[in-house]
């Protein structure tokens, strides 16, 4: 399945439905098969739709991609040590293009805790009751198209009470050696007064084909369960990601997401979307974006306040470099029944080129009245007077910059509860803002 | 002392209290949109060629557009020929006095509180009265006639200062900006022109009260003011429409031009009818009003208290060319039992070191729907540029929607842009810190509101802020949250 010239114009007309697909399974086939209609409805968006204004799509999907189901990639010990993350201690799950390799993974044994391929899985309950079912994926047509022809993934299930001693480490390598449109799915689901850390990194290794990432990661927390997620995001340059992460929250659960997106992919478009579906719940997401060349970094997020006694917290920050160029969309909807929320948002911009952008959208759609929310965003360079403060008491430029930097990102690492993930983010702001002051 | 529900009940039930129509003979344009009907406008109008041109030329452009879907509420059906684009008071004599006003008029003015005498005895405002689509009455024309200050009706400014609004109109909102303003370029009843010459502090400020009277009469406003280099002009807008059941249309357009170091000051109070508490009839407020910061160091101010109208739909926008320029807005909305806002404005930077300032506080209370939509660009020349944005919501009662959609687009890193907004009830802390000071909670909850819009209201001219704050008082006093 290889598109000759445009993939925007294969996939919008010519692409083959799922049951076309090799290893097509039957257990989820009726489901993908349902999505594949829903995105033949839906079609692909332009820069007239509202949510991609400010991201032409088109742009990035105007060359020749495969359709990379087949293909299988060798990788190395070496190549895996490049994604990993020095000091951690941890479960890993290492997927090839999409597809777990239990021969270079240390997956948990013996638990309550499961951690399997989906099409090993297509049969489980749990599965079949949550797979693409997230109200917020209903309307996106990359969700759509990921859903109706994912290669793989995993299904993570964590069984009431259960917990892991370590996180559990999720490295995607993308191997493709031609133009390659990859689409992995996981499903999280964790039962009654389950806690879970999963981290996510990507790598790929090949510069020469370009990588699109059309990802989808969906979250069930049950009462009472606990999951930290962070996604790191940083692989080759000219590679190209939209990642869907779809939560809904049952009563009493605690979620706390974590977007990092280094200088690497030339697009990225995180769509998060949280549902909160049951009282007494706690929201956490938490964004730090540094973007160098021409980056475009495209984070949209979504509580949906469903239900009274939630309470939500988004704290997103960015640092552009170079022609680099950034989005935030942010909503907060609460809706009627949703009283005594308690819902806030922060979207804050350090541009540090002339050439670098911004494009903010925080919203705010509320239908209840005994509400607190607010939201608030800037954009501005480096402080003057902060500069100069540092400057006169004998700190070099370069190193008060790097000291601004870091203060600025603080906030988000600050709530990293993985000492050896703080110190890989440290080094990496470091490593940013070295670059960005040489330049 | 009543209970909460009560209280919002009598408010949501409260009668417009500015429901009365006046008897004057009416001269009408046959019901429909054609092309007949502009020339027929036009005619009636005694306008030039050109004005006739451009006319046509908008009316290509409408034809040529749709309703925009992006908004935030369900378009009302509106069917635009069902309209009578023209209505004129038959009585059309040169007037030198307000002794010669129809004393019916006048009566209705009265009515309103806004007695034109009391004005003009209170604080030299001159009156620019626009009752359906012509102005019928101007004072103190002559006053402002020595200063070389130019103050009329649009039909008198195109005879005569056709070089002027030949150079200046659709400037600013072009004939095909958006299918509203369109409309209003094909089919324009009157309005104000206002031009301030080079050097000169307008002693006085300008005002003109628009009423929308006429039966199943669309109004479309034009208002153009031009202020000259060094110049300084506030000009205030009202609006009250006597009750209807069918809904009104009202697409005006709003055009400022301000050159090297000029000042202007828009303020309008709208107060049309909102529609009964099931949302029947109410006048539809689908307004666009622009300025363009043209010089360097000009400043373009729009004020608005939105108390009114079934819809309210419009964003005051500012373009900041001129270096230096600054723009600012500052917006009360405030609406209930079904009323629909979506309101906020647009700011563009493009010179260096622009400045803006947008504080807008919105209140929904019974069924309504209070949406602010904003937008700040700054362009990449805009070095320097500063903006600075507010808006919070209020709402009374759980059964109304408060909603925050700014787009912010900054394209020049030394620019500093910042936004917050926040959403919240009336604090059961506040009313009872004011209760417990033998303050009764009606009392307090208007003091809550007026100090909540404060920042706005301070903005207004004194006679305005002291309208603002009785319609304030008349929408939400007693409103418990």
């Amino acid at each position: 399945m290889t598109s000759d010239k445009s993939f925007y114009e294969f996939i919008s007309n010519g692409v083959p439905g799922p049951e076309q697909k090799v290893d097509a399974d039957n257990a989820i086939l009726p489901a993908r098969k349902l999505a594949f209609g829903r995105f033949k409805e839906l079609g692909l968006p332009t820069v007239k739709t509202e949510e991609w204004r400010y991201t032409n799509i088109q742009r990035y999907l105007k060359d020749a991609f495969t359709l990379a189901q087949e293909e299988q990639g060798t990788v190395t010990a070496e190549q895996l040590k490049a994604a990993g993350i020095p000091q951690l201690d941890s479960y890993r799950a290492v997927l090839v293009n999409g597809r777990l390799q239990a021969d270079l993974s240390t997956l948990p044994t013996g638990g309550k805790i499961t951690v399997s391929k989906v099409s090993d899985a297509a049969g489980n309950p749990q599965l079949q009751a949550w797979f693409d079912k997230h109200p917020h994926l209903q309307s996106q047509p990359f969700a759509a198209l990921n859903a109706a022809l994912f290669a793989d993934g995993l299904f993570i299930e964590a069984g009431v009470n259960a917990s892991l001693d370590k996180p559990l480490h999720i490295i995607h390598v993308y191997t493709a050696s031609a133009n390659a449109f990859i689409q992995p799915r996981h499903l999280i689901v964790l039962h009654k007064s389950a806690t879970l850390e999963v981290i996510e990194s990507a790598v790929g290794i090949n510069d020469n084909a370009i990588a699109f990432v059309n990802g989808v990661t969906e979250v069930v927390l049950e009462e009472n369960a606990e999951l930290w997620h962070y996604n790191i995001q940083s692989t080759v340059k000219n590679s190209r990601h939209i990642y869907h992460t779809s939560t809904t929250q049952k009563a009493d659960s605690r979620y706390h997401h974590f977007n990092f997106t280094l200088p690497s992919a030339e697009l990225t478009r995180n769509n998060l979307s949280v549902a909160l579906t049951g009282s007494n719940t706690e929201t956490n997401l938490h964004g730090l974006y540094l973007a160098t060349g021409t980056q475009h970094v495209d984070n949209h997020t979504f509580v949906d306040h469903l239900v009274p006694n939630c309470n939500s917290n988004e704290l997103y920050k960015g640092v552009l470099l170079d022609d680099a160029n950034g989005v935030f969309t942010g909503k907060i909807h609460v809706h009627q029944d949703a009283q005594k929320t308690n819902a806030f948002q922060q979207n804050n911009n350090l541009l540090m080129s002339e050439k670098a952008n911004i494009n903010s959208q925080p919203q705010l759609e509320i239908y209840a009245d005994d509400v607190k929310c607010s939201h608030g965003f800037t954009v501005g360079r480096f402080s003057e007077e902060s500069l100069f403060y540092l400057r006169s008491r004998g700190i070099g430029e370069e190193a008060a910059k790097s000291l601004l930097v870091n203060a600025f990102a603080f906030d988000i690492t600050d709530q990293v509860h993985i000492p050896a993930l703080q110190d890989f983010l440290a080094e990496k702001i470091r490593q940013y803002v070295a670059g960005a002051i040489n330049n | 002392m009543r209970n909460s529900n009560e209280i919002i009940d009598d408010i949501a039930n409260r009668e417009y209290e500015f429901g009365f129509t006046t008897d004057i003979e009416m001269e009408m344009a046959p019901v429909g949109l054609n092309e007949e009907t502009i020339r027929f406008i036009s005619a009636k109008k005694e306008e030039p060629q050109w004005m006739l041109e451009w006319r046509l030329k908008g009316f290509q452009a409408f034809k040529k557009m749709q309703f925009p879907k992006w908004q935030h509420f369900e378009m009302p059906e509106l069917d635009l020929q069902k309209l009578s684009y023209y209505a004129a008071p038959k009585k059309k004599k040169q007037l030198n006095s307000l002794d010669e006003v129809d004393p019916e008029l006048l009566a209705t003015f009265e009515k309103l509180g806004i007695p034109i005498n009391e004005q003009k005895a209170l604080a030299g405002v001159a009156v620019d009265v626009v009752f359906d689509s012509v102005s019928v009455a101007t004072t103190f024309k002559e006053k402002l006639h020595e200063l070389g200050i130019i103050f009329c009706s649009f039909g008198e400014a195109v005879r005569t200062h056709p070089d002027l609004v030949k150079k200046y109109l659709g400037t600013v909102v072009p004939h095909s900006d958006n299918i509203f303003a369109a409309l209003n370029a094909a089919v324009f009843s009157d309005g104000s022109f206002v031009y301030i010459p080079k050097g000169v502090r307008c002693p006085m400020e300008l005002s003109t009260y628009f009423r929308i009277n006429a039966e199943n009469t669309g109004q479309f406003e034009r208002t153009l003011i031009i202020a000259d280099d060094d110049s300084y002009v506030s000009y205030l807008e009202g609006c009250t429409a006597p009750k209807r059941d069918e809904n009104q249309l009202h697409a005006a357009v709003v055009e400022l031009v301000a050159m090297e170091r000029a000042e202007i000051k828009y303020s309008t109070v709208q107060n049309w009818y909102p529609g009964d508490k099931d949302g029947n009839g109410g006048i539809y407020n689908f307004v666009t009003k622009r300025g363009i910061c043209k010089g360097n160091s000009s400043k373009i101010s729009w004020t608005q208290v939105e108390t009114g109208s079934a819809i309210t739909w419009k964003y005051p926008s500012v373009i900041l060319q001129g270096d230096d320029a600054e723009g600012e807005f500052y917006s009360v909305a405030v609406t209930r039992n079904k009323q629909i806002a979506d309101t906020g404005t647009k700011i563009y930077h493009l010179g260096r070191n622009t400045r803006s300032r947008i504080i807008s506080k919105g209140i929904s209370a019974g069924h309504s729907d209070n949406t602010y939509r904003g937008l700040v660009q700054v362009g990449p020349r805009a070095a320097n540029a500063r903006n600075f944005t507010q808006c919070d919501s209020l709402l009374i009662g759980d059964r109304c929607g408060a909603h925050t959609f700014p787009y912010i687009e900054s394209r020049n890193s030394t620019a500093t842009v910042e936004h917050e907004a926040t959403t919240s009830k009336i604090g059961e802390d506040q009313i009872f810190y004011l209760n417990q000071r033998g303050i009764e909670t009606e009392k307090a909850v208007a003091l809550i509101v007026n100090g909540y819009a404060q920042e706005v209201l301070n903005q207004l001219p004194m006679e305005f802020a002291v309208e603002a704050r009785k319609l304030l008082s008349i929408t939400l006093e007693g409103s418990v949250g």
